[in-house]
């Protein structure tokens, strides 16, 4: 529990019932609700909780008069206590006494309420003994009381008492203060003595004249004798009654002119007491023309207060005709809550005020006019309607400008589209409004705006829930392409494929205005489900820009071959060119900024990947596997596309070495590469086929799966399918280009065997005459085989035995099918024929597969048996031979190049 | 009543009496001192209660404050509310000379009511943040506390706290020694010539 409330400051500290107090101290409530009462004097408050250390209170009508404590109580602290007291007095209002209040007549009413409040009266009484009365406020016997019944020590009164006077206010004077007070009351009384003369001294004049009047009628009299006296006394008796009658006459008018005017005072003075209620009317209109609807409330209320039970007639109707104005400025307060757009204070002002009214109102006859169920929930309503309307204006206001737009295509390119317009401008709405519809609900909620009727059963977050959905609806339709999933509120299909290329760079942006709206929906607190409306979305529209941004790379990649330069900078890979580390690039950049915008979470977002095989995963996979098969396409299109003077050119080059086998060295420094390429020298077909096969085949051994750890760099799940998939791909591209080049270079090879074997010299099997070397065919055959070696070795040792391998097996098939053709050997054609295969056979071992040596066997078992002698000088012949071309044909025979 | 009250019975109870012109920051210095906050709005006070209490040279004591009203419409009653002062702040902004000139009449009530030259007194410069719309010379205001039999002059502002703690902590130990001088004298003589001094007054 925390430390009790302590008053230790009061500002006033005292005043009449009514005196709003500022009360300072410490542990007033932690917050506005924790404070529960504020008792000052015994009596209740009314109370603004401001701080902890300060409320403000306006002190009640039933607490005791004196001095009493500020008692404090908060929930979390319990009662308090204060070190300061704060003292109630009464305020009679005497008949001098101006008032801002009406008091009734009859029993004089001792609450004083009003605006004002004023100077203790009890100071202004002076003690008659001119003494101050501090220090007497201490109490003394009760039983003194009772000695003296029924007395009083006030001095205006009847029953006045000079002894219990003395008791009452002086029984702590000192004697000598008594005293002095004696002497000087003494004075006082001679000073008015006093006046009764100096009353004569300012007569004097007129006291002189009467005395002149009364001494000339005495010598009239005593010289005129006694003659006529009766007549003069006559006639001095009809003067006087004259006089007196004209008197009267005189008399009367000035009352009756006395009476009008009290007549006319009375009327002006009621008029004034009442001034404020006749002018209420008035008064009311020139408020609400001002908007002013706290002011009419409270004059409304003081109004009711103050003449609500009065029976008087006039009052009654003036009454009444300001109930029938509350009436219509309820009417039009309703209006104005519902009007829009507006603030949601002034919205609030409005509903309070209203239900203010309708709350006093109660039991008039014009209160059961107007029935306004729930203003608040009606506020709400309106605000909600609002909201959407304004997303849907909005909407169709862009809808519009951007049909208009495509009139004329003079549109700057670099402008944002419309549709990232609309995005931004929907986005600030949402961001504007929605706080002001929330906090409008919660003020509902926490019963601020709860009028007299029960809470609306409306369903509140059904409405946030709605608004929330059409704001992302709109967005949707904007900028996701049409998904079938969502029943669409509204569609906005781009017109063409350019539009959507044009606006696709621009997702980015929106996915950023729709961030920022989303942040501050957060921050509101809104409930979780209205959250994840948007956060879906958000989550679409991230997986939507990657993969843009992914597909973005399909194009880039579409273009590579304009990229090849042909150079062999793979050093684990010789003959593989730079143009995969070309496509690691650009999947580098795609994958970069995909991380950065999309994969990226801010707060309240959920991992694009993180379940697997979710729509991110098979939507990145597919994309990488396009890429990946635009790749290979790529490669393969690069192999086989040859100028036509090349398809000439291409047959003889196969008699005799290749042309330039030093043409591209394994290390090119680039530069130099560059120049040689741009200037002189062009790059010969099958050396471009070649490092396609070499590529392709790289990809599939190593790039592809190293590709693999790219994803992991930079967050995205390895696409394993995807990625296996391509490698198939590549490896029919690899089969494909090998099929090529074999039959490009086995073809023209093995078809020169059997001519050279015969055509050339009329050669016949079974007239052969010496036997001393190897036939021509054999040098040739073997020859050749070292020159596609060679070509192949130049750029890629790996090829060399997928490609030799066909190539020999072809070649052995050949001469399988030569030999079993041959009708008749002699016996130097049997030695010769079986030398030749025989060299062929052994220098071609290491790259004959199983089907060559098949076939080479089958050759040999074509020619028919040796005798021994003749074997032995087969074998002889071959060892020397072999020996001779010991250096030429040594490459064939290194296992690993 | 509270306990509070009954519990601090033994702590000594300094009454301090804020007096000056309106508007010169009385209420904002009570404020500044009580609660460590500065008021910016001016709202006249009429008379305002504060209690707490401070530690004085190591003494718990209790300090109690009346913010009086500086307006003249309230003269008539400042009398009653000054008879129960114990020492008193007398304060006036550097910024306004009219104030400054008030100080004289407050301190010639406080005499009359007090009847006492050597009533516990501080004059009170105070806004001195404001010091370059000063119109009150240093000088003029040291000369008067001289005047004054040599009561101490310091200026303060209630805005930056200035010598806030100051002025009533060198308040209350005039207040002390003043009381524990009292307590050792014989005290009836002084009273009886208070009130008869009172009366005359009355009377003039
Ligand atoms: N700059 C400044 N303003 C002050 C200072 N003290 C009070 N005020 C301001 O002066 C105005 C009157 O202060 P207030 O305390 O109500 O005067 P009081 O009538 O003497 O109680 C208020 O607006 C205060 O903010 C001060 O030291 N410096
Ligand atoms: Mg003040």
């Amino acid at each position: 529990m925390a430390p009790p409330p302590l008053v230790t400051g009061i500002s006033p500290k005292e005043g009449p019932p009514g005196t709003k107090i500022t009360i300072r101290g410490e542990n007033l409530g932690v917050k506005a609700n924790d404070l529960i009462g504020v008792q000052i004097c015994g009596g209740d408050c009314s109370f603004e909780w401001q701080s902890r250390n300060k409320i403000i209170a306006r002190t009640g009508i039933n607490g005791t008069k004196g001095k009493g404590d500020v008692i404090v109580t908060s929930l979390s602290g319990g009662a308090g206590t204060s070190t300061v007291q704060f003292r109630t007095y009464t305020e009679m209002i005497g008949p001098l006494k101006e008032s801002a209040v009406w008091v009734e007549e009859s029993p004089v009413q001792s609450l004083a309420w009003g605006r004002r409040t004023m100077a203790p009266s009890g100071y202004s009484q002076e003690d008659p003994l001119g003494l101050s009365i501090e220090g007497n406020e201490k109490k003394f016997p009760d039983d003194l009381r009772e000695i003296f019944p029924e007395h009083s020590g006030d001095l205006s009164r009847e029953n006045f008492s000079p002894c219990w006077f003395l008791l009452e206010n002086h029984h702590a004077t000192s004697f000598d203060d008594l005293k002095a007070g004696y002497s000087f009351l003494k004075r006082k009384v001679e000073g008015q003595k006093e006046g009764q003369l100096s009353f004569l001294k300012t007569h004097v004049s007129a006291v002189i004249d009467q005395l002149d009047t009364l001494m000339n009628l005495k010598t009239k009299m005593e010289i005129e004798g006694e003659i006529d006296l009766a007549k003069r006394v006559n006639n001095l008796q009809g003067t006087i009654e004259k006089s007196i009658e004209s008197s009267h006459e005189l008399f009367d008018d000035v009352l009756s002119r006395r009476e009008k005017a009290d007549k006319a005072r009375a009327a002006l003075s009621v008029l004034n007491r009442y001034k404020f209620l006749f002018c209420l009317p008035t008064n009311i209109e020139k408020n609400a023309s001002k908007n002013e609807f706290d002011i009419i409330v409270n004059d409304y209320a003081r109004a009711k207060n103050l003449y609500g039970k009065s029976e008087i007639p006039l009052i009654q109707k003036v009454l009444a005709e300001v109930d029938e104005i509350i009436l219509e400025i309820r009417r039009k307060l309703h209006q104005k809550i519902q009007e829009m757009p507006q603030g949601v204070e002034q919205q609030k002002r409005f509903v309070k005020s209203l239900i203010n009214l309708e709350i006093q109102q109660v039991g008039t006859i014009q209160s059961e006019k107007l029935k306004i169920v729930d203003p608040a929930w009606g506020a709400i309503e309106s605000r909600a309607r609002y909201i959407e309307q304004t997303f849907k204006n909005t909407y169709e206001e862009f809808q519009e400008r951007e049909n208009s737009m495509k009139d004329n295509s003079k549109r700057d390119l670099n402008a944002p589209p419309i549709r990232v317009l609309f995005c931004e401008e929907i986005t600030e709405i949402a961001t504007g409004q929605f706080p002001d519809l929330w906090r409008l609900g919660q003020s509902y909620f926490t019963g601020e705006l709860r009028g007299i009727n029960e809470p609306k059963p409306g369903n509140f977050k059904q409405i946030i829930l709605n608004a929330i959905e059409r704001f992302c609806s709109y967005v949707r339709a904007a900028i996701l392409p049409q998904n079938q999933k969502f029943q669409a509120v509204a569609s906005w299909a781009f017109t063409s494929s350019s539009q959507l290329q044009q606006f696709s760079t621009w997702l980015p942006t929106c996915l950023r205005y729709l961030r920022v709206s989303y942040a501050s929906l957060i921050r509101l607190d809104l409930p979780g489900e209205a959250l994840d409306i948007v956060l879906k979305l958000i989550d679409e529209l991230r997986l939507f820009c990657l993969t843009t941004i992914l597909k973005r790379a399909i194009d880039k990649v579409k273009k590579l071959h304009e990229k090849e330069t042909w150079e062999l900078t793979v050093p684990e890979f010789p003959g593989a060119t730079a143009l995969p580390s070309k496509l690691e690039e650009i999947l580098v950049e795609v994958l970069d900024e995909g991380q950065q915008i999309c994969l990226m979470m801010e707060v309240r977002e959920n991992p694009l990947f993180d379940t697997p095989n979710s729509e991110g995963h098979r939507e990145v996979a597919k994309i990488v596997e396009t890429i990946l098969s635009c790749f290979s396409n790529v490669v393969e299109e690069l192999a086989t596309e040859r100028s036509d003077d090349e398809v000439q050119h291409m047959p003889k080059q196969l008699i005799g070495f290749p042309t330039n086998s030093s043409l591209l060295p394994h290390s090119i420094n680039l530069t130099e590469a560059k120049s040689t390429i741009s200037s002189t020298i062009t790059i010969t077909w099958e050396h471009r086929l070649l490092c396609c096969l070499a590529n392709s085949a790289y990809c599939n051994k190593t790039f592809i799966n190293s590709l693999g750890n790219l994803f992991v760099k930079f967050g995205y799940p390895i696409p394993k399918l995807a990625l296996e998939n391509s490698r198939t791909i590549v490896n029919n591209v690899f089969s494909n280009l090998l099929e090529i080049y074999v039959e490009h270079k086995s073809d023209p090879l093995v078809s020169t065997i059997e001519p050279s074997m015969y055509i050339v010299s009329h050669f016949k099997w079974n007239r052969v005459e010496k036997f001393d070397n190897l036939s021509p065919y054999t040098h040739e055959c073997l020859d050749n085989v070292v020159s596609v070696y060679s070509e192949i070795f130049a750029v890629s040792p790996f090829l060399l035995r997928p490609i030799l391998e066909q190539i020999i097996q072809t070649i052995a098939e050949e001469l399988a099918r030569l030999m079993s053709c041959v009708e008749e050997f002699n016996v130097i054609g049997k030695k010769q024929a079986t030398l030749d295969i025989r060299m062929i056979r052994d220098v071609l071992r290491v790259y004959s597969n199983e089907r060559a040596k098949a076939s080479f066997n089958e050759a040999l078992e074509s020619i028919p048996k040796l005798a021994n002698d003749e074997n032995r000088e087969v074998e002889n012949l071959l060892a020397i031979i072999k020996q001779q071309m010991k250096l030429q044909l040594m490459c064939l025979t290194v296992l690993n190049p | 009543m509270s306990k509070k009250v009954n519990s601090s019975v033994g702590a000594a109870l300094h009454k301090v009496i804020m007096v000056g012109s309106g508007g010169v920051g009385k209420s904002a210095l009570t404020l500044q001192f009580m609660y460590d906050e500065f008021v910016e709005d001016y709202e006249p006070t009429k008379a305002d209660s504060y209690r707490k209490k401070v530690v004085l040279d190591g003494e718990e004591v209790q300090i109690d404050i009346l913010d009086t009203a500086g307006q003249e419409d309230y003269a008539a009653i400042r009398d009653n509310y000054f008879r129960s002062g114990e020492g008193f702040l007398c304060v006036f902004s550097i910024t306004d000379d009219e104030s400054f000139q008030a100080t004289q009449e407050f301190r010639e009530q406080i005499l009359r009511v007090k009847n006492d030259e050597n009533i516990p007194f501080l004059l009170v410069g105070n806004k001195c943040d404001l010091n370059d719309k000063r119109k009150v010379p240093l000088s003029e205001c040291q000369l008067r506390a001289q005047q004054w039999g040599g009561v101490p002059y310091v200026e303060t502002s209630a805005k930056t706290r200035e010598n806030v703690d100051k002025v009533f902590f060198d308040l209350m130990r005039e207040i002390r020694s003043r009381k524990t001088e009292d307590s050792s004298k014989s005290s009836s003589r002084t009273k009886d010539k208070s009130k008869r001094r009172k009366l005359k007054c009355t009377l003039l």
